[in-house]
C-alpha cells in the first residue's frame, strides 16, 4: 500500500516507508466485506443502487417531516379552507360523483345558497376519494378524514420524484438528486402541505411540476406521446387549482422566448400544439373554468402564441418551397405585418365587444400590486396576500437564496431549451412571490431546481479538483517530453496540495451550509408551520404545553345545543368551520364570492345595536359568533380584524366611514378611543358622554354601542386577566378597555368558551308590544 | 452578459422586498426612544413580525444574498483553465470570502429579527405564555 508522491522535496520521489501495521490485513478484509465491491457489482449498477436508495430515503423523508402536528395533537384538519374541502369530499364519498357534480348547497350563504358543483376545483376531492375507494377495495377500513389529512404529505413525496426527473432532464442526475432533497424539506412548500392542510395547493404543486416536466420532455424529444401526457398533466392541474393560469401564461411566454432567440424547431411545434389544443379542450370539462380559455383575457396569450406558431410553420414551409432568398424576405415581411395586424384587430374587436372579458381583479393585482389596496379591500385584507418582505424569503428559502443567482449563471453558461425554461419559470415565479406571500409556494420548485444546479455544478468542480491531482501526477511522470510542459506541470504540482486542501475545505464548507439548511428547515417546520390553527398552544411556566381548544368547543356546542335550522352570523373567516363542524347554516363563509353580502355583515358589525338588529332580522339570524382574544392574548381575533370589516362594509355602504372609528389616525379600544368606536356594538355608557367633554358630539345616538365592541367585551370588565393590572385588561391589545359596563338590548349571551376565545350570542325575538 | 446582469438586478430588487416597500411604505429605518435618557435611537430590524421590514433593512439583506451568489459564481470562474493564475487566485479568494461574509451576515440578521419573531411572550399570574402565531 505504498503511495507514490511526486514532491519537490530534495528533488526525489519519496515512498512512504512506514512499516505495515499488524492490524491492517484485518481492517482491509472488513472494508472489503462492507464495500460494494464485494457484491460484485459493476460501477453502473453501483451508481443505480446509490441513486435508488437516495430517492427512497428522500421519499420517506418528505413524508415524515410533515407529520409534526399529527404527532403533537391529533389527526385533524387544519385552518379554514380545508374544512370546506373535507366537507365536500365527505359528500362525494357518501353520495357519489353525480350528486357531487350537481350539488346545490343551501347551508351556506343564507339565503342565497351556493352552487358548489359549479364553483369548485374538483381535483383534490376526487383524488382523495379515489385513494379512499382504492384503500377500501383492498379492505383497509380507513376513515375518509385520515385519507384527507395524509393526502398532502403523500403528494409532496411524489413531487420529490418528479423533481428528480425534471432535474435529470435539465442538467444531469446529480442535479436531479439534489433537487429532490432540497424540495423535500423546503419550508416554502411545507407551509402548504403539512399533514392536515387539506388544501388545493398540496396537490396542485405536484400537478404543476408534472405538467412542466412533461412539457419540457416533449420539447426536448418532439414526441407526440409526451405532448399528450403534458396535456393530461395540464388537465389535472386545471382541475386542482386556480393557479393554472400561471401555467397557461408561462408556457406561451416560454415558446415566445424560444421563437425570439431563434430556437424554433419541429419539436417545439408538435409539443406546443398538442398541449394547447388538447389541454384547452380538456380544461373546458371543468364547470368552474367553462369557456374561459376562449373568452377570458388571461388566456389570450396562449391563443396568440398558438396562431403565431402556425405563422412560423407556414413561413418555414414557404422558405422550403421558394429558393429565392430576396423574394422570401419580402414575403416574410408582408406576412409578419399581416399576421400581427390581424391578431391585434381580432383582439381589439373581442375586447371592445365584451366577448373577451378583461383580467379579473385577483390576477390583475399581481401585475399591478397597488390595485387591490385601492379597489378591492377583500383581496387586500387576506394576510396571505400581503407583499413579501425579505424576512419571509429568508424564512422560507434560507441558503437557496444564495444558490439561486449562482444557478442562474450556470444555466446561462449552458443554454438549451430546457435551461431557458427553468430560468423563465424561476424569474417569473420569484417576481410573483415578491408580490404576494402566498405565491412563495409556486416559486419553491423553481428555486429548488436552480439551486440544485448550482450545488451540483459547484461540487462537481470541487471533486474534479480533488481527482485531477492524482491524474496529473501520473501523466507528468510518463510524459516527460518538452521543457515547457514539465515546467508547467511542475508549477501545477506545486499548487496541487494547496488546491487539494482548498477543495477539501470548500467541500466541508458546502456540507456545513447544507446541514445548516436542513436544521433550519426542520426547526421552521416544527415551530411555525405545524400549527393546526384551530387548536392554539402555549407554554406554561414549567415548559408544559397548554392547549386551547376553544374553537372546537364552540362548534360542538353549536352542534348540540341549537335547533338544526339555526342560522349563525359571524365574520367570513369562520364560515367553513361552522358549516363543517357545527353543521349549521351560515350567512357568509370563506368563499367570498358575494361582496355585498359580506359588506352587509360588516355593516352590521360596525353599526349601533339598533341598526345591527334590523339587519339581523332581515337576514333571519338566530346566533352571532365572535372571536375574542383579550383573555389569552390571542391576536387574530375579530377586534384586530375590525378595521377590515369597516373597510369592506364601507366599500358598499358609504354610510360606514373609516375615520369615524379612529382617533388621530390610530385605532384604539381604551378610554381614548373614538366615540363611534366605543359606541358601535362596543361600548354603551351614557357616563362616558359626560366624562369626555372634549368630544363635540351632540347627537345621543352616536353614543350607542357599536356592536363588535359590545359583543367582544360584554362582561369582560369584571374579569381579572393579569396579575397587577386592573380588571378588564385586554391582553391582546395591551390596554385596559374604555367601557366596562356593557348592556345588551336585543341579544343575550348564549355561550362563552372556557378561555373566552369564542363567544356566541342568541338573537332575541322582537318585543311583543311596543 | 448584459442579460444576466439585468437578471441579477431584478433578483436583487425582488428579494429586497421592493413590492412591499412600494405598497406598505414603511419608513427607511425605525426608531425607538430610550426610556431613561430620552434620546432617539435607530432600530434597523422590524421587531415582532415575520412579514415586515424597513426599507434599508430589506435592501441590505438583498445585497447580501446577491453578494453570496456572486461569490459562488466567482469560485466557478476561478476554475476556468484559460485564465492567468493570479486572476484565478483572486477570483477564488473573493468568491470564498463573499460567500462566508454573506452567510454570516444573514444568519446574524435572522437571529436578530426572526428567531423570536414568531414568539410573543406574555407574563401574567406567574405564568409566561409563549403563543405562536404566523
Amino acid at each position: 500500500m505504498a503511495v507514490t508522491k511526486t514532491e519537490p522535496i530534495n528533488g526525489s520521489t519519496t515512498k512512504s516507508s512506514a512499516p505495515p501495521l499488524p492490524s491492517m490485513p484485518l481492517k482491509s478484509d472488513l472494508l472489503s466485506i462492507l464495500s460494494l465491491k464485494s457484491l460484485r457489482l459493476k460501477t453502473k449498477q453501483q451508481e443505480l443502487l446509490i441513486r435508488v436508495s437516495i430517492l427512497c430515503l428522500v421519499y420517506v423523508l418528505a413524508f415524515i417531516t410533515r407529520l409534526f402536528s399529527v404527532l403533537r395533537y391529533e389527526s385533524m384538519i387544519h385552518e379554514f379552507d380545508p374544512y370546506f374541502n373535507y366537507r365536500t369530499t365527505l359528500f362525494l364519498t357518501q353520495k357519489g360523483f353525480y350528486e357531487f357534480w350537481n350539488w346545490f348547497d343551501s347551508e351556506s350563504w343564507y339565503p342565497l345558497g351556493r352552487i358548489i358543483g359549479g364553483t369548485l376545483y374538483p381535483g383534490l376531492m376526487v383524488t382523495a376519494a379515489m385513494m379512499y375507494w382504492g384503500l377500501r377495495f383492498l379492505r383497509f377500513a380507513v376513515h375518509i378524514r385520515e385519507v384527507c389529512v395524509l393526502t398532502a404529505p403523500f403528494f409532496a413525496s411524489n413531487t420529490t420524484l418528479v423533481a428528480y426527473f425534471f432535474g435529470k432532464e435539465i442538467w444531469d442526475t446529480g442535479a436531479g438528486l439534489v433537487a429532490a432533497v432540497l424540495i423535500a424539506i423546503c419550508p416554502g412548500y411545507i407551509s402548504r402541505s403539512v399533514a392536515g392542510s387539506y388544501d388545493n395547493e398540496g396537490v396542485a404543486i405536484f400537478a404543476l411540476l408534472l405538467t412542466f416536466y412533461l412539457f419540457v420532455k416533449a420539447v426536448n424529444t418532439g414526441s407526440l406521446a409526451w405532448g399528450l401526457a403534458s396535456a393530461f398533466g395540464y388537465f389535472y392541474m386545471v382541475s386542482a387549482w386556480g393557479g393554472y393560469v400561471f401555467i397557461i401564461n408561462l408556457i406561451p411566454l416560454y415558446v415566445l422566448a424560444l421563437l425570439i432567440t431563434g430556437r424554433y424547431s419541429m419539436r417545439l411545434y408538435v409539443a406546443y400544439n398538442c398541449m394547447y389544443v388538447l389541454g384547452m379542450l380538456l380544461a373546458m370539462q371543468i364547470r368552474f373554468v367553462g369557456f374561459q380559455h376562449v373568452q377570458s383575457g388571461e388566456h389570450m396569450a396562449a391563443m396568440g402564441v398558438f396562431f403565431l406558431m402556425q405563422v412560423f410553420y407556414f413561413l418555414d414551409w414557404v422558405k422550403h418551397l421558394l429558393n429565392d432568398k430576396k423574394l422570401f424576405e419580402a414575403f416574410l415581411r408582408i406576412t409578419v405585418t399581416c399576421a400581427v395586424g390581424v391578431g391585434s384587430i381580432a383582439l381589439g374587436v373581442g375586447t371592445a365587444s365584451g366577448y373577451i372579458s378583461p383580467w379579473s381583479g385577483r390576477f390583475y393585482s399581481l401585475l399591478d400590486p397597488t390595485y387591490a389596496k385601492d379597489h378591492i379591500p377583500i383581496i387586500a385584507s387576506v394576510s396571505e396576500h400581503q407583499p413579501t418582505a425579505w424576512s419571509s424569503f429568508m424564512f422560507d428559502f434560507h441558503i437557496l437564496l444564495f444558490l439561486f443567482p449562482a444557478g442562474l449563471y450556470f444555466c446561462f453558461k449552458r443554454l438549451s431549451d430546457a435551461t431557458i425554461f427553468i430560468v423563465m419559470y424561476g424569474l417569473t415565479s420569484m417576481y410573483f412571490a415578491g408580490v404576494m406571500v402566498r405565491l412563495i409556494l409556486v416559486a419553491t420548485p423553481a428555486v429548488c431546481l436552480i439551486s440544485a444546479i448550482a450545488v451540483s455544478a459547484t461540487i462537481k468542480n470541487l471533486t474534479m479538483l480533488l481527482r485531477t491531482k492524482s491524474k496529473v501526477s501520473q501523466t507528468g511522470s510518463t510524459k516527460g517530453t518538452g521543457g515547457g510542459k514539465t515546467s508547467s506541470k511542475a508549477m501545477l504540482d506545486q499548487s496541487q496540495p494547496f488546491q487539494r486542501n482548498g477543495a477539501i475545505a470548500l467541500l466541508f464548507g458546502a456540507f456545513y451550509l447544507l446541514s445548516r439548511y436542513a436544521i433550519h428547515c426542520t426547526w421552521v417546520t416544527s415551530e411555525a408551520y405545524s400549527s393546526p390553527s384551530i387548536v392554539l398552544a402555549a407554554r406554561g411556566a414549567h415548559g408544559n404545553r397548554v392547549i386551547f381548544d376553544d374553537y372546537r368547543e364552540a362548534y360542538y356546542w353549536l352542534r348540540q345545543n341549537t335547533p338544526p335550522d339555526a342560522k349563525v352570523m359571524s365574520w367570513w373567516d369562520y364560515g367553513y368551520q361552522i358549516t363543517a363542524m357545527g353543521n349549521r347554516t351560515v350567512i357568509v363563509d370563506n368563499n367570498t364570492w358575494n361582496n355585498t353580502h359580506i359588506a352587509t355583515v360588516g355593516r352590521a358589525m360596525s353599526s349601533y345595536e339598533d341598526e345591527a338588529y334590523e339587519i339581523m332580522r332581515s337576514l333571519d339570524v338566530d346566533y352571532v359568533l365572535v372571536v375574542f382574544g383579550g383573555v389569552t392574548g390571542y391576536s387574530s381575533d375579530d377586534i384586530n380584524k375590525f378595521l377590515w370589516m369597516v373597510r369592506i362594509g364601507g366599500g358598499v355602504f358609504p354610510v360606514i366611514k373609516e375615520p369615524d372609528y379612529l382617533v388621530n389616525g390610530e385605532y384604539r379600544v381604551d378610554k381614548g378611543a373614538a366615540p363611534k368606536m366605543l359606541n358601535c356594538l362596543m361600548i354603551w355608557n351614557s357616563d362616558l358622554v359626560t366624562s369626555y367633554p372634549h368630544q363635540n358630539h351632540n347627537d345621543l345616538r352616536t353614543y350607542k354601542s357599536i356592536w363588535m365592541y359590545k359583543l367582544s367585551y360584554y362582561r369582560f370588565g369584571e374579569l381579572m386577566t393579569e396579575y397587577g393590572k386592573p380588571p378588564g385588561y385586554d391582553r391582546a391589545r395591551g390596554v385596559e378597555i374604555g367601557n366596562k359596563d356593557i348592556k345588551l338590548e336585543h341579544l343575550e349571551e348564549a355561550f362563552t368558551t372556557s378561555n373566552w376565545i369564542v363567544r356566541i350570542y342568541k338573537v332575541k325575538p322582537p318585543n311583543n308590544r311596543w | 452578459m448584459t442579460v444576466f446582469s439585468l437578471v441579477l438586478l431584478t433578483y436583487f430588487m425582488v428579494v429586497s422586498g421592493i413590492v412591499y416597500d412600494v405598497i406598505v411604505e414603511p419608513p427607511g429605518i425605525g426608531s425607538t426612544q430610550d426610556p431613561y435618557t430620552g434620546s432617539v435611537k435607530p432600530v434597523v430590524f422590524l421587531p415582532g413580525r415575520v412579514n415586515g421590514q424597513y426599507i434599508i433593512e430589506g435592501l441590505s439583506s438583498g445585497f447580501m444574498f446577491v453578494v453570496g451568489g456572486i461569490g459562488i459564481i466567482l469560485m466557478d470562474l476561478a476554475l476556468d483553465k484559460n485564465r492567468a493564475k493570479s486572476v484565478k487566485v483572486s477570483y477564488a479568494t473573493a468568491g470564498i470570502s463573499s460567500v462566508v461574509i454573506a452567510y454570516v451576515m444573514s444568519s446574524l440578521k435572522s437571529q436578530c429579527g426572526l428567531s423570536n419573531g414568531v414568539i410573543v411572550e406574555f407574563y401574567d399570574l406567574g405564568y409566561s405564555h409563549l403563543i405562536l402565531w404566523c
